[in-house]
């Protein structure tokens, strides 16, 4: 870009004052300045991730080693073994459940919604719209609504059952996938449904066979954040459910930090099994979630 | 069938549902810490005693002092990073650019537990890898989390850490928003780099800027993980911030009185964060 406005500025009859030697030196120290910052951000955002991986693999003798040993160890399954006999694996089945039935019905309720708030002229549309919006970060404020969610819940006997979090996760993840298909749905022309009803079909089918198809993007990629968001949640999924059966991953590798205290091997097991799933979803559809949040724009 | 309500029932099951877990429990909330509580369970009308009695809690106005730094903080410096980040990504170009934006983001995509305990083994923990570093450097074990000043830095640099990805995301796309033939036209007419970022680049961030400032701020103000797995609150108070302390007297010292009107308070203040996000999405859309 530099060197087209460098052009674009001699083309216009200026001249440009710096010599090429200059400009040379100039280019190496910005090339430098740009690999010290590529490296200082890997290991800064990967270097935990590596780390981690590795400690997960290390038995106790390698672990405790000073100096630490990076490649050079026996590497072993141990630390997953112990963190599986705590039952680990339970509370991973129970987060995939709950995350599947959150993405589901989070996009089945979203998208009708959308196309309502789209296409129809209802009294009180916008600011129930207005409403949607305001919902969207207020879920973020987890912490201050989760005490009188919690309370309201005991009290109507919500809590502690399979449909808890699910239920919740919904309700939190909801606003944003209504506002990203919202988004879609303004994208697509309104000729097509007016030339679907003129021809006799009913909004049901028009939303069936017209917008269903073409809001597939939007759908992959609020379904992927509602997936990420469930996964990682820790304030909810700590509060309202009890019994170790219902416990998703967070709050149980949270109670692994009780339980293995400064035993960084289970410790790190967990928390690779944790974010495998992540990671994998991220690789398929990183794209998927990059597009979401630039559209959603929403959440921290 | 053209009714004025037509397409109204497409949004009777969201709006159940918000209802019932989003919108209920506030109004519940409400009426619950007007009453004194005993075993979980209202007993006798006691107005705003709840309330009151928080006020001259004599914990409070530190832990209100903390959180307010604690937030200024976190939200200033990640604003500050992810607009240079932001900035430079785009001048990378497409391909490379992509790459390290999805670097900038994996603490994002980690949920905060995780990504806290991980950064506190490798980057804190005196047998971690930083700190194996340092000792095999020869410095004394550095315990950072036993320093009150040095234990509120790095609760502020994990959470920067934790939540940059989503602001770079966002100013990303505002960056990218702006046409190129602005900086050009400006280039040409003499302006200097730090000119065309005073003039040009900031005024036309204006509104990702400040939806960033917001949701970064509720995120911090809120965050009950960061602090909970990174220090435990410690040493003594000095990362307690306040929604620890909403969850503590919640569900430690079971005090649900405060703990209601507490949360309440904090309510409040998230819903006027939220109706300055509202005037400014509207404005976007």
């Amino acid at each position: 870009m530099t060197a087209h406005t460098a052009l674009l500025a001699c083309s216009q009859g200026q001249s440009v004052k710096i010599p090429r030697a200059h400009r040379r030196i100039l280019s190496t120290v910005t090339g430098l300045v740009v690999a010290a910052l590529f490296s200082l951000l890997v290991i800064l955002n990967l270097l935990p991730l590596i780390w981690g991986m590795l400690t997960s693999l290390k038995g106790e003798p390698d672990l405790f080693r000073f100096p630490p040993v990076i490649f050079d160890f026996t590497p072993t399954l141990e630390n997953y073994q112990r963190v599986i006999d705590s039952g680990f694996l339970g509370n991973m089945r129970a987060s995939l459940v709950y995350c599947v039935v959150t993405v589901v019905a989070a996009l089945t309720l979203a998208l009708p919604a959308a196309y309502a708030f789209d296409r129809f002229n209802f009294p009180l549309r916008q600011p129930l719209f207005l409403l949607i919006v305001a919902s969207i970060p207020l879920s973020l404020g987890a912490a201050a609504l989760l005490i009188p969610n919690y309370l309201y819940f005991t009290k109507l006997g919500l809590t502690n059952a399979w449909f808890t979090l699910p239920l919740i996760y919904t309700a939190h993840q909801l606003p944003m996938a209504i506002w990203i298909m919202k988004g879609t749905l303004e994208g697509i022309p309104k000729e097509l449904d007016e030339a679907a009803i003129a021809d006799g079909a009913t909004h049901f089918e028009v939303l069936r066979h017209i917008i269903l198809p073409l809001s597939r993007p939007a759908l992959g990629a609020a379904g992927v954040l509602t997936f990420v968001g469930s996964w990682n949640e820790f304030v909810a999924s700590s509060v309202m459910v009890d019994s170790p059966g219902l416990r998703p991953i967070q709050p149980a590798i949270y109670n692994f930090i009780g339980f293995f205290g400064r035993e960084w091997g289970p410790l790190t097991a967990s928390a690779m099994l944790a974010i495998i799933p992540i990671l994998i979803t991220f690789a398929l559809l990183g794209r998927l979630i990059v597009s979401g949040l630039t559209k959603g724009s929403v959440k921290g | 069938m053209h009714s004025k309500y037509a397409g109204i029932h497409y949004i009777v099951p969201a709006f159940a549902l918000l209802t019932l877990v989003l919108f209920s429990p506030v109004f519940y909330g409400v009426w619950f810490s007007l009453f004194r509580i005993q075993y979980g369970s209202p007993t006798d009308f006691a107005g705003l005693d709840n309330f009151r009695d928080l006020l001259s809690d004599p914990t409070l106005p530190a832990t209100l002092h903390r959180s307010a730094i604690f937030t200024a903080a976190a939200v200033s410096i990640t604003i500050a990073l992810s607009l240079a980040l932001a900035i430079w990504i785009h001048r990378l170009g497409e391909r490379r650019g992509f790459l390290v934006q999805i670097i900038v983001i994996v603490p994002w995509i980690i949920s905060t537990v995780v990504a806290t305990l991980l950064f506190r083994w490798v980057f804190v923990n005196d047998i971690g890898l930083a700190g194996s570093i340092a000792r095999m450097a020869g410095l004394d074990d550095i315990q950072m989390l036993n320093n009150p000043h040095s234990a509120m830095a790095l609760l502020v640099a994990v959470s920067v850490w934790k939540r940059i990805g989503y602001a770079v995301i966002i100013l990303l796309a505002g960056v990218k928003g702006i046409p190129d033939d602005y900086e050009e036209a400006a280039l040409i007419d003499g302006a200097t780099p730090f000119q065309i970022f005073r003039r040009i680049t900031l005024p036309l961030l204006k509104t990702p800027l400040l939806l960033v400032a917001i949701v970064l701020t509720l995120s911090n103000l809120n965050t009950v993980e960061t602090p909970l797995v990174l220090t435990g609150g410690g040493p003594g108070d000095a990362t307690r911030i306040l929604p620890m302390d909403v969850f503590d007297r919640a569900f430690i010292t079971y005090d649900l009185g405060s703990a209601t009107a507490l949360a309440l308070a904090m309510f409040f203040g998230n819903v006027l964060l939220v109706l300055a996000y509202v005037r400014l999405a509207k404005w976007k859309t």
